[in-house]
């Protein structure tokens, strides 16, 4: 199998952005941000260069700062042909069988183009904005219920019937089924480090979706899920420019000001997930955690900035070196948005395709 | 102001991109639609944007997408078919007890920047009990209702936010709640809001929270009262009917007997089991048929209220709506069988006679 490469799709409006530094996180919240609107031309456009790229599928991620995933999936999906989408949802937002029905109209709609990234929630304050009462455990043991049901329903072995302590259907049916080429159900992509967003990944989930680390501290990890046949997706960032050194200067050259670095530390600090207090800490302690993978941007771009610099064969023999270890999967994202990815696309992606060939 | 028209959007397959159907044909695949083997719960944009096109060139104004388990998503189906076509409006059906309000408004407002606003509510409290245990809903008929109003109280504070949300229910419970993604339309910061029901409550809903209420036809004598009373709280008042026009009236009823189905026992309307409307409707005799000259029920107790029918030539359907326009009623929402051949039909003959008046 070769190794599968998915790309973030900007927010509303990045797709136009030419530096990193309007990028970060902390300007797509503040209440002027275009993140805030759909941008369907940007993203018509980015849509088609990652096809172009060979990017498998983009993922959509979900917040109160940014349009409904599933809608963006659907008016995206209109204006390419052959990208996927990762739909990024929470729980605790609708019941599993409207979930369903969303999610199969959307396969329909868009030619079975759709997988999931269930998210338990990564924000007690922002859960609360939206109606949901609980804390991090909690949310895990309604994931485990909540996705029990979605597969009940994508089961189609007539009706669904369930009782637990978060959901409750009666006689369930939903007539509108999951079209797609090849699957009956979307691939689950659960994504989240700690023991309960593990557990829901193994029980319920295609692939685990993580923060990338070395090869050396993923590898025992990879081997569990593999050997219980779920799949492991990594989520990073990369420079690549012709040498490593370039590379560096390129990487450092990201850094914004102090004053966006304080206030993504208070977002990643109050948070309740155990992903963003990871990613944290590997910028805190270690930095550079080896010769390529750099977490000196998570104080600024948040935890999903770890990031890996180097020459198109630094990571291209990178990304090798995850497959051996059991990887099948990646979600990148670059600065600018753009243009990275079609670097990776015509350096990076060649090298990789020709060490699976031979 | 104008009568503003709206229609049904057809089921998916209904739509017959080659080759004619007759009315009866018509109605069958609808009445058959809610069996596992029918192709409807499948969506159909090709058949959909054959009919949005029609619709737009006979001048209805928006269409309403139906929401029940044997179809597909509402917000889903605007957002593509808004894509497929630039003039007509959408509006999205849904039931409260689905989704946390917050989520909710967010789709409502991504859909409508994605469509250049172009997007209504129909809040339907839910018409059968055992349709909304499938979904994880086990509340009663009046409970649904009391949750609604809070439900779209909720919307309502996201829709006129200017500071987060906090609101403490018996059914809801938001804290600090705020959407970044706005609602945008050329005229408006939130959408219209249609209440579907005949009952009181759904009535006090439509006052309280709603923009317009929505109900199916009857006799204007009979709705005279109802209507004032609903604008005179500035609330508009919009009938679903469906049409059957033909040259003369003895054709038109000719049609309307083909349409009667060959088993005199069939009905649908136990799906809808505590719906008031559908109360109503079963009360309706068989034998029956008219309400007055030009509403003809002789659907209503197979298939239920939503199949009452003004019948007859161009002239008399004309004159009948400005009747209505006459006692307040400020909208519709038509159907007919073929959907297509109906709407093109109402658009060149009947539509021109009510704007000439």
């Amino acid at each position: 199998m070769n190794l599968r490469f998915h790309w973030m799709l900007p927010k509303g409006g990045e797709v136009g952005m030419k530096t990193a530094q309007e990028t970060s996180r902390v300007a797509t919240t503040k209440a002027s941000s275009p993140a805030a609107l759909p941008d369907i031309e940007g993203w018509g456009r980015f849509a088609r260069c990652a096809e172009a790229a060979g990017i498998e599928s983009v993922l959509l991620s979900f917040s109160r700062y940014e349009p409904d995933t599933i809608l963006v999936a659907c008016a995206v999906g209109q204006v390419s042909t052959n990208l996927k989408f990762i739909v990024a949802y929470r729980m605790g937002l609708m019941q599993p069988a409207t979930f369903v029905q969303q999610i199969n109209t959307l396969s329909g709609l868009i030619g079975g183009r759709v997988s999931l990234n269930i998210v338990a929630g990564s924000s007690a304050v922002e859960q609360r904005g939206y109606g949901d009462f609980l804390d991090h455990d909690e949310r895990y043991a309604r994931a485990e219920e909540f996705l029990s049901v979605c597969h009940s329903f994508w089961a189609n072995n007539g009706e669904v019937n369930f009782k637990g302590q978060y959901c409750h259907v009666e006689k369930g049916t939903i007539y509108t089924p999951f079209q797609a080429p090849d699957r009956k159900a979307p691939e689950i992509y659960v994504s989240g480090h700690s023991e309960q967003a593990q557990h829901l990944a193994m029980s319920q989930g295609s692939c685990w979706l993580r923060l990338i680390d070395t090869p050396e501290k993923l590898s025992p990890m990879v081997s569990r899920f593999r050997e219980n046949g779920v799949e492991v997706c990594l989520r990073l960032c990369v420079v690549c420019r012709p040498t490593h050194e370039e590379a560096i200067v390129a990487a450092r050259a990201l850094l914004p000001s102090e004053e966006v670095g304080r206030e993504e530390r208070g977002i990643l600090s109050r948070s309740d997930s155990r992903t963003l207090k990871d990613a944290l800490a590997a910028a805190d302690n270690v930095g550079w955690m080896n010769r390529n993978l750099w977490a000196g941007l998570v104080p600024y771009y948040g935890s999903s900035a770890i990031t890996l610099v180097g020459s198109p064969r630094d990571l291209a023999a990178a990304f090798l070196e995850y497959k051996r270890i059991g990887i099948t999967q990646f979600i990148i994202a670059g600065w600018p948005k753009l243009d990275e990815m079609t670097i990776f696309g015509r350096e990076v992606l060649p090298l990789v395709r020709e060490a699976e060939q031979g | 102001m104008s009568l503003r028209f709206h229609w049904m959007l057809p089921k998916g397959g209904e739509v017959k991109l080659d080759g004619r159907q007759t009315p009866r044909e018509a109605a069958r695949y609808r009445i058959e639609s809610m069996t596992t083997s029918s192709p409807a719960p499948k969506p159909d944009l090709a058949g959909w944007t054959h009919f949005a096109r029609h619709a737009e060139e006979a001048g209805i104004e928006s269409v309403l997408i139906s929401f029940s388990r044997y179809e597909p998503d509402p917000f889903l189906v605007s957002c593509a078919l808004g894509h497929a076509v630039k003039k007509l409006k959408f509006i999205i059906a849904y039931r409260s007890g689905l989704m946390q309000p917050a989520t909710f408004v967010q789709q409502m407002n991504t859909v409508a920047a994605m469509v250049q606003g172009r997007v209504a509510f129909n809040i339907v409290a839910g018409s059968s009990s055992e349709e909304q245990r499938g979904y994880g809903d086990f509340l009663s008929h009046d409970e649904r209702y009391a949750r609604a109003e809070e439900f779209l109280a909720v919307c309502n504070a996201f829709w006129r936010a200017k500071e987060p949300v906090d609101f403490d229910g018996k059914y809801y419970r938001v804290e600090q709640g705020k959407l970044a993604t706005p609602f945008l339309a050329p005229d408006r910061t939130a959408p219209e809001i249609y209440v579907s029901g005949h009952s009181e409550r759904s009535e006090r809903l439509a006052w309280s929270e709603g923009s317009c209420w929505l109900r199916v036809a009857e006799t204007p004598e009979k709705l005279a009262p109802i209507v004032a009373r609903t604008r005179e709280r500035g609330i508009g008042v919009c009938l679903r009917l469906c049409l059957l026009c033909r040259p003369t009236r003895e054709e038109a009823i000719s049609v309307a007997e083909s349409l009667l189905p060959e088993d005199r026992k069939e009905s649908t309307t136990t799906l809808k089991d505590d719906s008031q409307m559908y109360r109503e409707g079963s009360s309706v005799k068989s034998d029956a048929h008219w309400l007055n000259d030009s509403l003809w029920t002789g659907l209503v107790p197979h298939y239920g209220p939503v199949w009452t029918t003004l019948l007859g030539t161009p002239r008399e359907l004309a004159d009948a709506l400005l009747e209505y326009e006459r006692i307040g009623v400020t909208e519709f929402i038509m159907s007919g069988w073929p959907e297509v051949e109906t709407v093109d039909l109402f658009g060149r003959e009947i539509l021109p006679l009510v704007r000439k008046v």
